[in-house]
C-alpha cells in the first residue's frame, strides 16, 4: 500500500515537473513575437548589425551598460521596440512611461539614434536578438576565466630560470664527480696496500696525508688570501663610491599604489595617454586627476570586484576636494644638467623603455638607468640620427656625406658641454 | 696568526662597507655628493618639498629654512605650479583663440570646420595620435574593441551606423568635452592635434 502510494507520488511529481519544463520551453520558444523571422539568413544579417551598433553596450543574456536584450519582443510591443531603437531619445521625450523608467534605471545613459536602420534591418536585428548565439553561459564564463588565467601566466624571466637550473645541475654533476674520484682514490689505496710488491718509499707515497694546517700557515697561502681579500675590499669600496649621487634603483612608495604593470602592461595604455608632455615639452608630466577620471569614472575597482577600491577612492577624494595628489618624483636630474623629453622622444624617436626600462612590468616604478653623465654620453656616441623626413638635418647630412661613419649624435654637437650644461 | 686575524677583520670591514653601501633602494634615494647641487634653488614644479626642516643640517638660507625646502606658500596647497590667472586666454602659435563652444552645443559644433588641411603627413601624425589617445578604448581599428574599452563598456564603434556620418566638428567637440561615457580629453590633447585625429578618423577609419 505504502509502496503504491509513494510510486503514485513520484509519478505525480514527475508529471508536474514535465508540465513545468514544457511550459518553460514553451515560454522560451513561443513568447517571441511571431512577426520576428527565425531564418538563418535573418539571424546572421542581424548579427552583423548587432556587432556594428549594439555590442559595446548590450549583450543578449547579460546586463551591461544597457539591459540584456533577449526576450525584448516578449516584454515590449514590437512597434515600441522599433521606435526605441530608431530614436530612443524621441520616445523618452514623448513621455512614454516605460521608456522613461528604463532611462532612469540605466543612469540616464543616452542610446544613440539608429535612424539609418531600415525596417528589414530592424527585423533581422530582432531575429538575432531573439534566436542568435544561444550559448551555454557557464561554458562562456569558464572559457573567459581560462583565457584570463592564460593571459596572467605569461611573462618574462624564462632565460634566467634556465640559467639557474643549468648552474644547479652543473654543481650537482661536479659534486658527484668529486665523490666518485674520492671513492676511486680510496679503493686504489686499499688495493695498493694489500699488494706486497711495494717497497717502503712507495708505501709512504701511497699513505701520505696532506697537512692542511701547514698549508694554511704557509706564507704563499697568506699572500694569496690577502691579495684576494684586498682586491675584494677595494672593489666594494670603489663600487660603493660610484653609487654616491646615483639614484639607480630608487623606488619610492607613492601616495596611491598605482601599478604600471596593470595599466601599461595588461591594458596596454600608451605612455603618452597620461604623460602628455613627453612629445611637446621638457617634462613628461605626471597626469592630473582628471586624466585618471576619464576611465575611473566607470572603473571603480580592480579585477571586476564589487565596491570601490581604497586606492581608487583616493582619486575620487582628490577630485572632490580639489586637492593635488602628492606623487613622489622618481627621476631627479640636478639643475646643472638640462634634459628635454620632446627632443629625445618626438625628434629622436627614442622609445620610453630605452631609458626607463621595462616600465610595463613594474608594479612599483624604480629608476632603471643610472642617469649619470657617462650614461648620457655613451648613448650620444653610439646613437645614429634618423634624418629622414626632417629638413633640419639636410645640410648636416650633406656636410657629413664624405665621412665613412654614420651620422651620430656626437657629430652634431651631442658631446658639447654647453648642450646640456648652461 | 696575527696577520690572519687582521686579514679577516679587514674582510669583515669590507663586506660591511658593501652592505651599508651608498646606493639607492626603496624609499632611500642614496647618498648624495654635494647635496646642494641636487636640490633645486628655484621653484621646481614637479618635485616640490613642502617640509621646511628638510636639509636643515647643511642649510645656510637666510630665512632659516632647510636647504631642500622647495614650496611656494603663496599658492593654493603650497604648490609650485599654478593655474593661469582667471580669464587669461591662451592662443596657439597661429594666433587662434581656444575652442569656446559649450559642452551641450553639439549642433553648433557640427558646423565648425577643420582648420588643418589633410596631407599624408597629417594623416600619419593623426594615426600616431589616435593610437596614443584613442586606441585603448576605441581599438586600433575604431571598432570599440580596445582593451580598456572592454572594461569600461559602452565604447562607440566609430564604424557603426550612428557614428559613420558624423561631421568633423562633432568629433572634435566630443574629443574636447567628452560625451556619454567618454571623458573630456581637451586638457590632454592640444586643439591642433585633436583636429589631426579627426582627419585620421574621417579619412582612414571611417572609410574602411
Amino acid at each position: 500500500m505504502s509502496i503504491k502510494r509513494s510510486l503514485l507520488g513520484v509519478s505525480f511529481r514527475v508529471f508536474h515537473l514535465m508540465v513545468l519544463i514544457f511550459l518553460f520551453i514553451g515560454l522560451q520558444a513561443y513568447a517571441v513575437d511571431p512577426e520576428v523571422p527565425d531564418s538563418e539568413d535573418a539571424i546572421s544579417a542581424g548579427q552583423s548589425i548587432f556587432n556594428a551598433n549594439c555590442k559595446t553596450c548590450h549583450r543578449l543574456d547579460q546586463k551591461l551598460i544597457g539591459p540584456a536584450l533577449r526576450g525584448v519582443t516578449e516584454r515590449r510591443e514590437l512597434d515600441w521596440t522599433k521606435r526605441f531603437i530608431l530614436n530612443s531619445q524621441a520616445v523618452i521625450q514623448s513621455g512614454d512611461a516605460t521608456a522613461v523608467a528604463l532611462y532612469k534605471e540605466y543612469n540616464n545613459a543616452v542610446m544613440p539614434a539608429h535612424d539609418f536602420l531600415s525596417d528589414g534591418d530592424l527585423m533581422n536585428l530582432l531575429a538575432y536578438i531573439e534566436y542568435g548565439d544561444k550559448a551555454d553561459p557557464e561554458a562562456a564564463a569558464s572559457a573567459a576565466a581560462g583565457g584570463a588565467a592564460v593571459g596572467g601566466g605569461s611573462g618574462g624571466g624564462i632565460p634566467s630560470e634556465y640559467l639557474t637550473i643549468i648552474l644547479v645541475v652543473l654543481v650537482i654533476v661536479l659534486i658527484l664527480v668529486l665523490v666518485v674520484l674520492g671513492l676511486i682514490v680510496s679503493v686504489l689505496t686499499k688495493y695498493m696496500n694489500n699488494s706486497d710488491k711495494l717497497d717502503a718509499d712507495d708505501k709512504e707515497f701511497i699513505n701520505q696525508k696532506t697537512d692542511y694546517l701547514s698549508i694554511l700557515k704557509s706564507d704563499g697561502f697568506i699572500v694569496i688570501v690577502t691579495t684576494i681579500v684586498l682586491a675584494f675590499v677595494v672593489k666594494t669600496a670603489v663600487d660603493g663610491l660610484y653609487t654616491i649621487g646615483v639614484q639607480q634603483g630608487y623606488a619610492p612608495s607613492q601616495p596611491i599604489a598605482y601599478s604600471h604593470e596593470l595599466h601599461a602592461g595588461q591594458y596596454e595604455i600608451p605612455c603618452q595617454y597620461c604623460h602628455t608632455g613627453v612629445e611637446i615639452g621638457k617634462s613628461a608630466n605626471i597626469p592630473s586627476a582628471n586624466i585618471c577620471m576619464n576611465c575611473h569614472m566607470h572603473i571603480q575597482n580592480v579585477g571586476g570586484k564589487e565596491g570601490i577600491s581604497p586606492e581608487i577612492a583616493k582619486i575620487y577624494a582628490a577630485v572632490d576636494n580639489d586637492q593635488p595628489i602628492e606623487w613622489v618624483r622618481v627621476h631627479n636630474l640636478p639643475d646643472l644638467a638640462y634634459f628635454n623629453h620632446s627632443q629625445h622622444v618626438a625628434v629622436g624617436g627614442v622609445e620610453c623603455q630605452t631609458c626607463h626600462g621595462p616600465i610595463e612590468e613594474m608594479e612599483v616604478v624604480y629608476q632603471h638607468s643610472s642617469l649619470t653623465m657617462g650614461w648620457c654620453i655613451d648613448c650620444h656616441r653610439n646613437t645614429e640620427i634618423t634624418t629622414q623626413g626632417n629638413e633640419y638635418y639636410d645640410k648636416l647630412v650633406q656636410l657629413h656625406s664624405e665621412s665613412k661613419d654614420a651620422l651620430k649624435v656626437k657629430d652634431i654637437g651631442g658631446l658639447e658641454c654647453a648642450k646640456c650644461h648652461y | 696568526m696575527k696577520r690572519v686575524t687582521s686579514i679577516y677583520s679587514l674582510a669583515v670591514v669590507g663586506i660591511a662597507l658593501g652592505m651599508v653601501s651608498c646606493s639607492a633602494e626603496g624609499d632611500y634615494p642614496g647618498t648624495e655628493y654635494a647635496p646642494q647641487m641636487y636640490h633645486s634653488v628655484p621653484y621646481e614644479p614637479l618635485s616640490q618639498i613642502p617640509n621646511e626642516e628638510e636639509g636643515m643640517w647643511l642649510s645656510n638660507r637666510e630665512d632659516g629654512k632647510g636647504e631642500f625646502y622647495n614650496s611656494n606658500p603663496n599658492n593654493q596647497h603650497k604648490m609650485n605650479m599654478r593655474m593661469p590667472v582667471p580669464n587669461t586666454v591662451p592662443r596657439d602659435p597661429r594666433g587662434v583663440l581656444p575652442y569656446r563652444l559649450r559642452v551641450a552645443d553639439l549642433e553648433g559644433a557640427a558646423l565648425v570646420e577643420n582648420p588643418i588641411e589633410v596631407d599624408d603627413q597629417v594623416l600619419a601624425e593623426g594615426r600616431e595620435l589616435y593610437v596614443q589617445y584613442c586606441s585603448s578604448c576605441h581599438g586600433t581599428g575604431g571598432e570599440g574593441d580596445g582593451k580598456v574599452g572592454e572594461v569600461i563598456g559602452g565604447v562607440a564603434n566609430l564604424k557603426g551606423g550612428a557614428y559613420i556620418n558624423l561631421p568633423e566638428g562633432h568629433i572634435f567637440h566630443v574629443i574636447t568635452h567628452g560625451k556619454g561615457r567618454m571623458g573630456a580629453h581637451g586638457s590632454q590633447i592640444t586643439a591642433d592635434r585633436r583636429w589631426k585625429i579627426v582627419h585620421y578618423v574621417k579619412q582612414e577609419i571611417q572609410t574602411q
